[in-house]
Parts: C-alpha cells; sequence; structure tokens
C-alpha cells in the first residue's frame, strides 16, 4: 500500500478548467494533425480520380464521333454486271477491287458537283479520303439488292482515319509532310468537303456494335464482337463459380469437420486468393488446350481459367457471410427439428445471400477486367473481326475480350487505335459501374435485419 | 418470498417421461457433466438451477442431442425418452427434436413473418394437409403461447418487429406447433423484462396440461414460482432433485441451502 506513504505536501496542483493543460494541448495538436492527415489522403485520392476519369473521357470521347462521307456512286453495269442479266451469282463474283473505282469516281463527282476548287481532279485523288472498307458496305448493299445497279445511290462511307484525325485535331498539316496516306491538298479539300455538308461527324455506333479491324483501317474498328467474347465468358464464369463456390462454401462453413485437412484446404484457398493471375492463365493453357484440346482463343476457355480464378474469391465472401449469420437462427432451426440441411437452405443461405451476391460480382468484376490469363490461351492478338454466328460458336468459337482488345489496341501503330483503347476503357469501365450498382440494389433489396 | 406460492405446485403425474442414467458429458478434456441421474416426469415442470458454469444448459441440451452440434462434445450413460435411448444409434436427432422441442435464452425468431415462422416446423413435419389445417395450427399454436390477440391483426409482418417478449412468446408459439412432448426452455425469461417474464411464467404454467416442460433458470423465485420439481446443480454434480417445496423450504444437502440462502453462486 504505497498510497499511504504519500505525504499531503505532494498531492498535485489544483489546476483551472478554463486553461488548457500542456498535455491536453500536445493531444489536441496531434489529434488535429491526424484529422488533416486523413483529409489530405481523401483529397489526394479524390483528385487521382477526377484526373483518372478527366483523362480518360477526354482521350475516349473522339472514338464515338466518327466522320462521314455522303458519296453519291453511280453503281456501272458495265462493271458490276457484265453480262447484263442481274444473276446473282454473276454479282457475286465482283469483288471489292471492282467497287473502290466507282466509289472514288462518285466522291470527285460530288466534289465537282459543288464547285469546289481544288487541285486534285482525277478519281485516284480521293483514294486517301475513303475508308477501305467503303467497297465493302457498297458491294454488300448490291449483292442484297441487284437491282441498285445502274442507278446513282448516296451511300454514308466511312472516312479514311487521316481524315477522321485531321477533323478531331490528331492528324495536323505539319505531321503530314512524311505521311504517305494523305497529303496537304487532301486536307484542304477535306475542310471543303465539311464546308459543302459532303463530310460531316456522327454519333460512331458501329465502335459499341462492330468487330474489330485489320491495322490499316482504324476508322471501321469497333469493340461489339469483343464485348460477346466477354459476356459468353462471364456466362460460364457465373454458371460454374457461383454454384460450385458456393456449395464448397456451405460444406466447408457447415457441414465439414474440423480438422487437419480442413485447415489444410482454407489456409489453400486463402492462398489461391492471391495468385498471379497469369499462372491460371498457364495453367488453363496447360490442361484446357494441351490436355483436354479444347479451341485456342474460345469464350469458353477464358470462363475456365477466370472460374479458378474467380473461386477463391466466392468462396472467401460467401464463407465469411455464413459466418456472419447468427449461430441462435441455426438453433432455433434445428431446435424445432429442421435438419442440418434445411436451416443451412430455409434459414442460413436466406441471410447470407446479399453477402454471397455482393461477392460473386465483385468477383466476376475482377474476372471481366483481367488480361493477363487471356495473353496464354490466345485471347490477346486474336483479332475478332466476325461477331460470333450463333449461341454455339459465342462459346466455342475463337474471339477477344474487352480488355484484351484494349491492349490490343493499345499496342497498335496508328493513332487512331490509341483513341479507341481509350473508347473501349470508358465501355469497360461503365460494365464494372453497372455490375457494383446493381451489387448494391441486390444488397439492399435482399438486406434483412434480424 | 410471499410470491412463491409454494403450495400451488403440487405434482399430479407420476409418468416419468424421460429417465437420465449416469450422464457424463465432456467437452475436450473437460468433465462438465458428472453422474446424473434425473428422473423428468410427464405433464410437470421441472426446474434446473444453480450457479453460473454449473451445466445446468449444457445437461438440458443432452436431451434433444442439441449438444451434438459442438465437435468436441461427448455424451455417455443413457437417456431415455418414453423407455427409447435416445443416443441410439437408430435414433435422427431430427426426429428426436421435434418430440422435444426447444426455445432459447435469446428470443430468436427468423427473420420472415410470424405465421412463417409458426408455419415452418409444421411444414417440414408435414403435419397439415392443406392451407386450412396450417391456419389452424398457427392459431392453436399462438393462442397456446398467448399472443394470438396480439399478433392476429398482423401475421404477415415480420416476427422480429415485435417487442422481446412477445418474440419469446413466439418462439414458445414456434416450438409448440410441432406438438412435441417435452419443451426445454434454457432461461426463456433471462432476457426480458419483468412484466414480460410474468406473462411467460403463466404461460408456462398453461403449457404443463399439455406436455412435460424443463426449465433451466437462474432466478430462485422464478424456480419456485412455476415449477413442480427442482433439481439443484454444482460443478456438473447434480447435488440434490426434488419437490419444489421441498428444495426451498427443506434442502437435505448443505450446498443446496447455501445456495438457496445466498451464499454461494
Amino acid at each position: 500500500m504505497t498510497d499511504a506513504t504519500v505525504s499531503p505536501e505532494k498531492t498535485p496542483k489544483r489546476s483551472s478548467l478554463h486553461t488548457a493543460s500542456d498535455r491536453t494541448k500536445k493531444r489536441n495538436a496531434s489529434e488535429t494533425r491526424f484529422k488533416a492527415m486523413g483529409i489530405g489522403a481523401i483529397a489526394l485520392g479524390i483528385f487521382f480520380l477526377i484526373v483518372l476519369l478527366v483523362s480518360i473521357i477526354s482521350n475516349g470521347i473522339g472514338a464515338y464521333q466518327q466522320t462521314y462521307l455522303q458519296v453519291p456512286v453511280y453503281l456501272d453495269p458495265a462493271k458490276l454486271d457484265k453480262n447484263g442479266n442481274r444473276d446473282p451469282a454473276d454479282i457475286a463474283k465482283v469483288s471489292t477491287f471492282g467497287y473502290t473505282p466507282l466509289i472514288q469516281a462518285g466522291l470527285l463527282s460530288a466534289v465537282q458537283d459543288a464547285n469546289i476548287d481544288t487541285p486534285l481532279q482525277t478519281a485516284r485523288d480521293m483514294k486517301n479520303l475513303i475508308s477501305a472498307s467503303a467497297a465493302n458496305v457498297v458491294r454488300q448493299d448490291v449483292v442484297s439488292d441487284p437491282n441498285l445497279i445502274g442507278q446513282t445511290v448516296t451511300f454514308k462511307l466511312l472516312a479514311s482515319s487521316r481524315v477522321d484525325g485531321y477533323l478531331k485535331g490528331r492528324v495536323t498539316r505539319e505531321g503530314v509532310a512524311e505521311d504517305k496516306n494523305i497529303n496537304v491538298d487532301q486536307l484542304d479539300l477535306t475542310d471543303k468537303l465539311v464546308d459543302a455538308g459532303i463530310a460531316a461527324k456522327g454519333f460512331n455506333w458501329a465502335f459499341i456494335t462492330g468487330s474489330d479491324a485489320s491495322e490499316s483501317r482504324a476508322e471501321q474498328a469497333g469493340i461489339g464482337t469483343s464485348m460477346l467474347g466477354s459476356l459468353f465468358m462471364m456466362l460460364v464464369v457465373l454458371g460454374l463459380s457461383l454454384p460450385i463456390g458456393v456449395a464448397a462454401s456451405i460444406y466447408l462453413e457447415e457441414f465439414a469437420p474440423q480438422n487437419r485437412w480442413t485447415d489444410i484446404i482454407e489456409v489453400n484457398i486463402s492462398n489461391l486468393a492471391a495468385v498471379p493471375s497469369i499462372v491460371f492463365g498457364i495453367l488453363g493453357l496447360s490442361v484446357f488446350i494441351q490436355f483436354m484440346h479444347l479451341p485456342q482463343s474460345a469464350p469458353l476457355v477464358g470462363g475456365l481459367v477466370l472460374t479458378l480464378m474467380t473461386l477463391p474469391t466466392i468462396i472467401i465472401s460467401t464463407r465469411a457471410s455464413l459466418k456472419a449469420v447468427p449461430p441462435s437462427i441455426r438453433d432455433a432451426a434445428l431446435g424445432i427439428g429442421a435438419s442440418k440441411m434445411q436451416s443451412v437452405f430455409h434459414h442460413v443461405l436466406p441471410l447470407a445471400m446479399p453477402g454471397i451476391l455482393t461477392g460473386t460480382i465483385i468477383g466476376l468484376a475482377q474476372a471481366l477486367g483481367e488480361t493477363a490469363p487471356l495473353l496464354l490461351i490466345g485471347m490477346i492478338g486474336y483479332i475478332a473481326t466476325n461477331p460470333p454466328g450463333n449461341l454455339i460458336d459465342g462459346f466455342m468459337a475463337p474471339n477477344s475480350a474487352m480488355p484484351a482488345q484494349i491492349y490490343e489496341w493499345a499496342k497498335r501503330a496508328d493513332p487512331a487505335y490509341y483513341e479507341r483503347a481509350w473508347g473501349g476503357i470508358i465501355i469497360l469501365l461503365l460494365f464494372l459501374l453497372s455490375m457494383n450498382i446493381i451489387a448494391i440494389i441486390l444488397r439492399r433489396k435482399f438486406e434483412r435485419r434480424w | 418470498m410471499n410470491d412463491m406460492r409454494l403450495t400451488e405446485r403440487k405434482v399430479d403425474s407420476k409418468e416419468i417421461k424421460i429417465e437420465a442414467r449416469d450422464v457424463q458429458v465432456f467437452y475436450g478434456d473437460t468433465h462438465a457433466i458428472k453422474d446424473v441421474n434425473v428422473d423428468i416426469l410427464d405433464k410437470t415442470v421441472t426446474a434446473f438451477i444453480g450457479p453460473s458454469g454449473c451445466g445446468k444448459s449444457t445437461f438440458l441440451r443432452t436431451l434433444n442431442r442439441m449438444n451434438d452440434t459442438i465437435d468436441i462434445c461427448r455424451v455417455e450413460g443413457a437417456i431415455n425418452l418414453d423407455g427409447e435411448d435416445i443416443y441410439d444409434k437408430r435414433v435422427d436427432p431430427v426426429q428426436l427434436r421435434a418430440k422435444v422441442g426447444m426455445v432459447f435464452q435469446k428470443p430468436n425468431p427468423f427473420p420472415k413473418s410470424i405465421y412463417d415462422n409458426v408455419a415452418y416446423g409444421p411444414r417440414i413435419h408435414g403435419l397439415a394437409q392443406s392451407k386450412a389445417d396450417l391456419d389452424e395450427i398457427v392459431e392453436r399454436s399462438l393462442r397456446g403461447a398467448a399472443i394470438w390477440n396480439e399478433v392476429k391483426d398482423r401475421l404477415h409482418a415480420p416476427g422480429t418487429g415485435l417487442s422481446g417478449g412477445q418474440q419469446q412468446r413466439l418462439c414458445i408459439a414456434r416450438a409448440v406447433a410441432t406438438s412435441p412432448e417435452v419443451l426445454l426452455m434454457d432461461e426463456p425469461c433471462s432476457a426480458l423484462d419483468p412484466i414480460a417474464t410474468g406473462q411467460v411464467e403463466d404461460l408456462i404454467d398453461e403449457l404443463r396440461e399439455k406436455f412435460s416442460v424443463v426449465i433451466v433458470t437462474h432466478s430462485m423465485q422464478q424456480a419456485a414460482r412455476v415449477s413442480q420439481r427442482t433439481a439443484f446443480f454444482h460443478l456438473g454434480n447434480l447435488v440434490e432433485y426434488g419437490e419444489t417445496g421441498q428444495i426451498f423450504t427443506n434442502p437435505t444437502d448443505p450446498r443446496t441451502e447455501s445456495y438457496i440462502t445466498g451464499r454461494i453462486g
């Protein structure tokens, strides 16, 4: 009892409550510093988020605008239907090379009709203004309706990526000196075409719905087909990882005995969640493609690989939400004679549902943005020029995926593709955003109090 | 202790419902229940009293095998319900729990409607042939748990929205709905206020007409008020078991006397 020995003189002096003591001042100062640091950290985060969003949108928004030319094309029967009998088989024999001169001549006549003053007076001079895809567009229309032959039809055709880039400010007069794809006269003509209303920018639906194009036709490339590839992959991931993941977690959490084996499994699942995704890619390559001989670059294989990657995420979040269900609910069900399975499926699972769905959607969102494993199973580098014809093709035919497509565009030489890569990122982010919103809505809807 | 009304509590039945012989319960290496022998009578309220950690709840949970859900728990000895060993290999604990219902310490209604809470047991046991049957069982159970008048207008409101005392009576209705033969209650009033406690205690007295009720309680007054027979547990041993009036007025064991006079526990 040391207290008893303290002498009365040593009792501390009475202090006023109206003056803060040194210790209090110190504590308050450190609290203020801590709060300031917290606000600083959040402000920094918001700043970078804004920088990110502004740069993505400003770089990518251009991909949603595209320059189109209104070209009156005289579909010359002498070139397109030499026999003159409108036989579809004969017409189909004329390749796009047969159409290109007609389109160029059409643009030239449009230029002359509009009385535009330009040194470019031959059809071949128009070549660099028109997209290489234009001939195919016209040919498709003619093949499907041979009666168009002999008429002058006005087509809305894509301008070349250089013309488009010039109108968007990407291509400059100084820069084209070395460019064999366009010259200054053609740029002058472009300005006049805009004034004459022949060339105009419009919303680029083809970017959202279209397929990838070859390196020289940036203006034609779209993300639609790889969006389908991603969709089919996500169907595989959802269809496999949700039931497998939830079943595994229910078994581990509710039924499995607690012993060394389940401990080992538990540790391994947690470790799998941290395995680099490229490891799953090489596993998919060796198991699904080399051993099981599934097709390369197929969304099915991509989905299987991403399923392996998503499973640990789903299992961990499902187990956490099962754990969060109060044991009293299990007791209540068992106490009135429900079997273990009834208590889990009637009571525990519905209560854990919001957590499970959130975990699943976050796992899916992760899988949707995953690029590295696709590298090894051939979905990166595959030029998805045609959308899948049917449901089976959707799973089995080679395709790309959105992040793979974005990567593919980002590494191509034409700056028009750079713009499309950013545009693709906008779509990918919109997908992720809507998935997260769905997760929030589901959580709100299923959330119950007990 | 005027409110004990000991004289009112006479045992009417001599029929043995549950018979426990040399029951031992182990949690891992801990010997939680030692050599317990008890005969629980039909149509009687039996109270288990004793200080915290004495094993009364553990023993209660052996009576419907709720301890099975704990991996490290092991039960030895024999517990017979109507002469049948409930720890026999042929016994499915699920079937047993339909006969031996349980009400827990904390009211734990399912996060569903009041109706679904009560209807759940009859549904999984197939007790109702039709919707009308089920409605009737639900009404009878809610009346039996003395809560019908309070909830009859909002049967489809969530059970979790009721007050604590109402929730506990709903849980009793839920347990009663499966027509059990024995009702186990693990401190059913410990989370309730005095008014709700009084309502639940009155209910327990009514329930005795139909079932054998076993109640674990911390409150000696409550044991005296509601039970006909009382068992006193101490450190895993059953110290004394007999008529409630005799335990409270004339205990034979000095430990019982110490406990009821407040010297231990």
